[in-house]
């Protein structure tokens, strides 16, 4: 069970104040938070290096965080902003398997709630772009792999991953 | 379900030192300081419009610098805003003030055309001095709200880049603006709207690279 979001703001205001031992619990709680923010939007093999990454982010701006504010859409933030940034330089192998995608949720709910942002961000790319990144960048397979199962043929995959990915970067920036 | 401890956030939990949260209120201190610092150097390097000051200039004069300044808050607040991480951060202000005084250079334009004057009218021998004098007096602010901003963690990099242009621009040309007793709207709508328009770009070219993280 994840801390709601006013433990979170309390942990985080200690800890910009210096208390060890409210950040290792914020820490922790923040870890299983992004795991389930980043789960199905992170090919499995690669989910601990990118939460490490937001955790490095979180510690390395810690200061940007005004307890006026609330923490979960700080952290979503940064999370989104380092995903964008794994996805677009990650490129996976044919070799490394897939991995378990069908883990279980902690509940129907929580998943949704927690991948809300993510999955607002594909609903605006073409449904083309989508497959391509989700099998490329996502699940791993090849290019030629990924023209194969959709029938793209291997220009169009590179096409739309370039494009899906460009877009993905401006929603971002938008902000939205 | 016992989870496996993850070494890192020991590891930064070990090196935790105290920080100060970046506030906006502090962004705001920064940015006005540089904005008054900035009117300071005009006036003792150039010195101000005495008719502006006492209020007898043409009303464009008070009509324009009113506006480049309200931009240069409206997206200065926008930068402060960006550079912190948030979902649905979308600065709405800047945009509305930088179409309200888009209307100053249509202005000079339509007036200058309807007085049967060529476009080159527009031109005279102070403009090219007015637009750089405007530009290099964004350059503290510039600094200031980039530097904000490396302290912050934004994730609009390209947006808090352009936002910072138009707010150095803006305030550049307002404050280099109180100085100049050239007071018609074909100088003011053009050669003092200018300097924000090359901020603007500037910053959203070069900004993001030193801003990312």
């Amino acid at each position: 069970m994840i801390a709601d979001e006013p433990t979170l703001a309390r942990l985080m205001a200690q800890s910009q104040a210096g208390d060890r031992q409210a950040y290792t619990v914020l820490l922790t709680e923040a870890q299983l938070w992004l795991e389930r923010y980043f789960r199905r939007r992170v090919a499995p093999g690669q989910m601990d290096d990118l939460v490490q990454d937001v955790l490095l982010a979180l510690h390395n701006k810690r200061a940007s965080w005004d307890s006026s504010r609330a923490f979960l859409p700080w952290l979503a933030a940064i999370a989104r902003y380092r995903w964008v940034d794994h996805l677009r330089r990650v490129y996976r192998s044919a070799e490394d398997e897939l991995g378990d995608h069908d883990a279980a949720e902690d509940s129907a709910e929580d998943a949704v709630l927690a991948r809300m942002s993510l999955e607002r961000l594909f609903v605006h790319l073409p449904d083309k772009q989508v497959e391509v990144i989700e099998l490329v960048k996502i699940e791993g397979l090849s290019i030629e792999e990924a023209s194969h199962r959709t029938g793209q043929s291997e220009s169009a995959v590179k096409v739309n991953i370039h494009r899906g990915l460009k877009k993905l970067a401006a929603l971002i920036e938008r902000a939205d | 379900m016992n989870r496996v401890p993850n070494p890192l956030i020991a590891s930064l939990a070990d090196e935790l030192t105290p920080v100060t949260p970046l506030r906006r209120r502090n962004g705001w201190l920064l940015a006005l300081g540089a904005l008054a610092v900035t009117v300071l150097a005009v006036a003792l390097y150039v010195g101000l419009w005495q008719a502006g000051l006492a209020g007898t200039a043409e009303p464009m004069f008070f009509v324009t610098n009113g506006l480049l300044l309200l931009l240069g808050l409206a997206a200065t607040g926008a930068v402060l805003s960006l550079a912190a991480p948030a979902v649905g951060n979308r600065p709405d202000a800047p945009r509305w003030t930088s179409a309200m005084l888009a209307i100053l250079p249509l202005t000079a334009l339509l007036t200058a055309l309807a007085g049967g004057h060529e476009l080159a009218d527009l031109y005279d021998a102070h403009s090219a001095y007015c637009m750089i004098s405007g530009t290099l007096a964004s350059g503290l602010t510039f600094a200031a709200l980039t530097w904000w901003l490396r302290r912050g963690a934004p994730v609009s990099t390209g947006a808090a880049g352009l936002w910072a242009g138009v707010a150095a621009g803006a305030i550049g040309s307002f404050a280099y603006g109180l100085s100049c007793p050239i007071d018609t709207v074909g100088h003011l709508g053009v050669w003092h709207v200018a300097p924000v328009a090359i901020c603007a770009v500037l910053g959203r070219i070069a900004l993001p690279r030193l801003i990312r993280w």
